[in-house]
């Protein structure tokens, strides 16, 4: 069953780039054969969009993405009346969008939403596949294309804000993580074009920053931001410039941690 | 009228009475300048001080003149004479001739003035202290400069009070709180002023979190010259002398070699029939082995290194300069050789580049080239041996060394407990101690971390406060040492036992509580946007467009819920005086404030504000008495109760360093806002301030510098006339007064709602 024209505006012309690690490829797809809902676990950084963004290419399938926060209601994710010349009529949000046309939905920080919006996506998540649009008294069975994908970080997860266990055991999970240090060297080099070497150093000073995860930082420097970093060497930057840039002032504004990451650049130069 | 110098006199409290300045300075405005000097010299020896006093004022007056204008040279006639008086005239000759060379340094008149002074205002409450001051005063002014050095010698006289013994320790500088002192008014980077840095850059660089400590001095009383590791625990000189602007480097530097030391190096070498000579070829091939190694991976260490390595190629073939040569072939490689010894041992160890993983390697290259050296004549003295260059540690970690009677083996525990103390910061709760503390030592080498004496009578050092002295105009650094003690024994029933006597208390509370909540989520009409659409603005933006008018686009409605975001650090005074009865026959004031905080803190778990409660009292500078009731992330189980019970009134309120120490706990605390509520029944006071207004001031500024921080501070003050000077402290607004102390567990919540609402 093709998916309709309504949709062309989410599908992926070109190929977003992914470097595999693991069989997570196989894995995704499986999941997708058999229609269950994943949840994409790991630290910032580390390549959650971009797989599910390759995935979508991969399998021909438009990708809804919405970035969860705080504020957001069960609204703005299924959609609300609005106020037109000729009264109310209905706005569908991006997660009804993807139920009725069948595109994977993809959920990006969902903990970040309030309690009450994840609460709307149980009846998607299992066998039912139906969203029901309370307001407009509407009931959506999912289209047959559709998939729920959410992301999840571990690592800034307090007690306040954490999924709850009905929600969390209706998924599948995939485990991300910085990849090992010769892939993410490689991944570097190619996404920043810069020279393998350069990129190694770089991966090196990320390990170091790692290091502090817990202990003053909450999270080392992601994948991306070696990336950013490789981007501004590719530009002319010194790795010290660069990582300056790109690295440390975004990260902390802590002075003891800012010198010990200086440090860390300095050693590794 | 007073001369421009005279003024800082005053500022030090110290006026210079006029009548005593007049005659210098009104002699003759007249007169030429070598007339004044000679009045004023034959007033000194007129005055009977001896010869001494007016020859040197006949030596110094001319040159003092010269450098710091002619109303100093006459002024220092007058400082002579009055140091003659109060201190000895053997000082006051001393004092005469320091003035030229300080009045050098100090060139400008108004700087000289300031400096003398500052000599004047510590004659008055210390004459003893001069002398010692005068001995080393160019040092410290070089070290110093006249403004911190005047609150140096301030510190100094504060720290001392009476004790003329201390005093004398603290100005000759054998007391190591001056030196310290010191070196922080001299804003040199120390292991303290470097710790956290320090701390972070090893966790980055080597992925470990060993203890590192400052090392205490050696059983002579003499420094550690440096670094040293073993058992797991790095330890760093408190500061390096002589390297001045160096000083972050060398810490730096010392600390990379000992990770790389801690990275690359293998067992203890076992020292067997070693000579001493072997010894520290051994260890030095060895550095050089782990610096290799670790420049493998970070080649950057080298800028870090490298320049501590100063040796000239050439001159005369000394153990030290053929170690210090070998040393630096082995990490520059554009060193030139031009020693057999040197070159012998370079060529060995880029032969043994293959087995450069091992220690062995250094064990058998330093075998050799020791054994090469020992038959020459090259003298090696053990005993004065220091390890080169400075950044290196002294490589005790190295070798499975013998027990050494000598060695400061107790100092080391005690070390290790006391400064450890601080890393528990973060983590105690009183019951999770001892757990933390297994799981420390379980990824950690094998260290003998003795767990703190639990015992209530002894506190545990967690840290140190400043306090800001008002005279001074200073905030000194470090100066309120902070305790922790383990409360007393409580009733483990104290909760239910609560609930018994306050039921209907707390029943009440609850619903208010509840109300509360419940009010506080509001239906939003109008809105931009919103869950649904308000109906009223539906119906009246559709009349306004049917109108053909500019309807109102907010048409919709939502519900707020603002999330309730205080957290509330409760701070008790368990003074002395709060064992006092409230009334003749009633419960003491001690026992009130247990009851309200428990019923306070009922309210506020319910609430889910996070809460923290700490009992302090104070006895001294130097122990801060805190008893960490409830920290933040504990429950209000029976151990919160116990604690809570077991509080006992004694010692003073130093309300300033409470109030610094709750803020700063405080501080790391995710919350919207933030509050410090105090309970105290009287004005802040101490055994070791006798002036009223010392810690009040500092109070109002530790306040002030919570508020700047965004945190409030609110006291509620206990009894009539308890809140006399609380205004002063915490402005107006910022406490209420309770009379009636018998409602106190009613009031209090209710206070804290309509607080926080």
């Amino acid at each position: 069953m093709t998916a309709s024209p309504i949709l062309d505006a989410y599908r992926l012309e070109t190929e977003p780039k992914w470097h595999q690690t693991d069989d997570e490829i196989a894995m995704f797809s499986a999941a997708y054969g058999a229609r269950l809902p994943v949840m994409l676990k790991g630290p910032t950084g580390c390549g959650k969009t971009r797989f599910v963004e390759h995935m979508a290419w991969r399998l021909k399938r438009p990708l809804v993405t919405v970035s969860c926060h705080e504020d957001m209601t069960a609204s703005d994710l299924v959609g609300r009346y609005l106020l037109g010349p000729e009264g109310t009529h209905w706005q569908d949000g991006p997660l009804t969008l993807a139920v009725r046309h069948g595109a994977i939905c993809y959920l990006d920080e969902i903990v970040e939403a309030r309690q009450d919006t994840t609460v709307i996506i149980h009846a998607l998540t299992d066998d039912r596949r139906i969203l029901p649009l309370e307001k407009k008294g509407e009931l959506i069975r999912a289209h047959p294309d559709f998939q729920l994908v959410i992301s999840y970080n571990p690592g800034y997860q307090s007690v306040l804000k954490d999924l709850k266990e009905s929600t969390k055991q209706r998924f599948c999970a995939l485990d991300f993580d910085y990849p090992a240090a010769q892939v993410e060297a490689e991944i570097v080099a190619s996404e920043a074009a810069i020279a393998q070497a350069s990129a190694e150093t770089l991966v090196r000073i990320a390990q170091k920053s790692r290091n502090l995860r817990g202990q003053g930082l909450s999270e080392g420097s992601s994948t991306r931001m070696l990336i950013h970093a490789g981007r501004l060497m590719a530009g002319g930057l010194s790795v010290g410039e660069a990582c300056k840039l790109a690295m440390i002032t975004p990260m902390t504004d802590d002075p003891e941690i800012r010198a010990a990451l200086s440090a860390a650049v300095d050693a590794c130069v | 009228m007073i001369p421009k110098y005279a003024q800082p006199c005053l500022r030090l409290s110290m006026p210079v009475s006029e009548t005593h300045i007049r005659p210098a300075a009104t002699a003759g405005l007249a007169d030429p300048l070598e007339t004044r000097i000679a009045a004023a010299h034959a007033r000194l020896v007129g005055a009977g001080y001896g010869v001494g006093v007016p020859r040197a004022y006949q030596q110094a007056a001319p040159k003092v003149a010269e450098h710091a204008g002619p109303d100093a040279a006459l002024a220092l006639a007058e400082a002579a004479s009055r140091i003659a008086i109060r201190a000895r005239p053997r000082v006051a000759a001393q004092f005469l001739d320091l003035s030229v060379p300080m009045a050098r340094r100090l060139a400008a008149a108004e700087s000289f003035g300031r400096w003398l002074g500052l000599l004047l205002g510590v004659l008055k409450p210390a004459p003893d202290a001069l002398a010692p001051l005068l001995e080393r005063m160019e040092m410290l002014h070089q070290r110093l400069g006249i403004g911190p050095l005047e609150a140096w010698v301030q510190t100094g006289l504060r720290l001392a009070g009476t004790d003329l013994a201390l005093r004398q320790a603290y100005f000759t500088l054998e007391l190591p709180e001056a030196v310290r002192l010191l070196e922080r008014h001299a804003g040199e980077d120390t292991f303290h002023s470097l710790e956290g840095e320090l701390r972070a850059t090893h966790r980055a660089l080597w992925g470990q979190s060993p203890p590192i400590r400052e090392a205490l001095p050696q059983a002579k009383g003499t420094a550690a010259l440096r670094a040293s590791f073993g058992a797991g625990v790095i330890q760093l000189p408190a500061s390096y002398g002589g390297y001045r602007g160096r000083e972050r480097l060398i810490f730096k530097a010392a600390l990379a070699h000992i990770g790389a030391h801690m990275a690359h190096g293998g067992p203890r070498f076992q020292v067997g029939q070693l000579k001493p000579l072997q010894i520290a070829v051994i260890s030095l091939i060895e550095d050089a082995r782990v610096e290799t190694l670790a420049l493998r991976e970070m080649p950057g260490l080298r800028r870090l290194w490298l320049p501590f390595h100063d040796v000239p190629p050439d001159g005369m073939a000394t153990t030290p300069s053929l170690f210090g040569r070998l040393a630096r072939a082995l990490i520059d490689p554009d060193f030139p050789i031009r020693h057999g010894w040197v070159r012998k041992g370079v060529e060995m160890f880029r032969a043994g580049e293959g087995q450069i993983g091992s220690p062995a390697l250094s064990r058998h290259i330093g075998n050799i080239l020791g054994n090469d050296l020992g038959q020459t004549r090259v003298q090696f003295n053990a005993r004065d041996y220091v390890v080169q260059p400075v950044y290196r540690d002294d490589n005790l970690g190295l070798w499975d060394l013998p027990p050494d009677p000598h060695e400061a083996q107790q100092h080391h525990h005690i070390d290790i407990e006391t400064h450890d103390l601080r890393r528990s910061e973060e983590t105690d709760s009183p019951q999770e101690h001892k757990t933390e503390r297994a799981d420390q030592s379980a990824d950690m080498p094998p260290e003998k971390i003795v767990p703190a004496p639990a015992a209530s009578g002894v506190g545990r050092i967690v840290g140190r406060l400043p306090e800001y002295d008002y005279l001074a105009g200073i905030e000194r650094a470090d100066w309120v040492t902070v305790k922790e003690y383990e409360p007393a024994p409580g009733d483990p029933l104290f909760w239910r036992k609560l609930e018994d006597r306050q039921g209907p208390l707390l029943a009440r509370i609850r619903s208010l509580v509840r109300a509360a909540a419940m009010g506080r989520q509001k239906r939003l009409k109008r809105q931009a946007e919103g869950e649904r659409l308000d109906l009223d603005a539906a119906i009246e933006a559709s009349i306004q467009l049917r109108a053909r008018s500019t309807p109102d686009h907010r048409v919709y409605e939502g519900v707020a819920t603002p999330d309730r975001s205080i957290a509330v650090h409760l701070l008790l005074d368990t003074s002395h005086s709060t064992g006092d009865p409230v009334s003749l026959t009633g419960p003491s004031i001690i026992a009130l404030l247990r009851e309200a905080t428990g019923v306070l803190a009922h309210a506020m778990t319910q609430l889910g504000d996070p809460l923290a409660i700490t009992a302090f009292a104070s006895d001294g500078r130097d122990d801060l008495r805190l008893v960490r009731v409830k920290q933040f992330h504990d429950d209000l189980g029976p151990l919160t109760g116990m604690a809570l019970s077991g509080l006992r009134p004694g010692y003073s309120t130093r309300i300033g360093a409470a109030i610094r120490d709750a803020g700063a706990r405080l501080a790391t605390v995710p919350a919207h806002r933030r509050l410090v509520l105090i309970l105290t029944d009287g004005e802040p006071s101490d055994i070791d301030i006798r002036d009223p207004d010392y810690l009040v001031a500092d109070a109002r500024r530790a306040v002030q510098s919570l508020n700047s921080s965004g945190i409030d501070v609110f006291c509620i003050a206990l009894g009539q006339g308890a809140g006399q000077r609380h205004a002063e402290i915490f402005s107006k607004r910022g406490f209420v007064q309770i009379d009636r102390l018998e409602a106190l567990p009613e009031k209090l919540p209710a206070l804290y709602l309509r607080m926080t609402r």
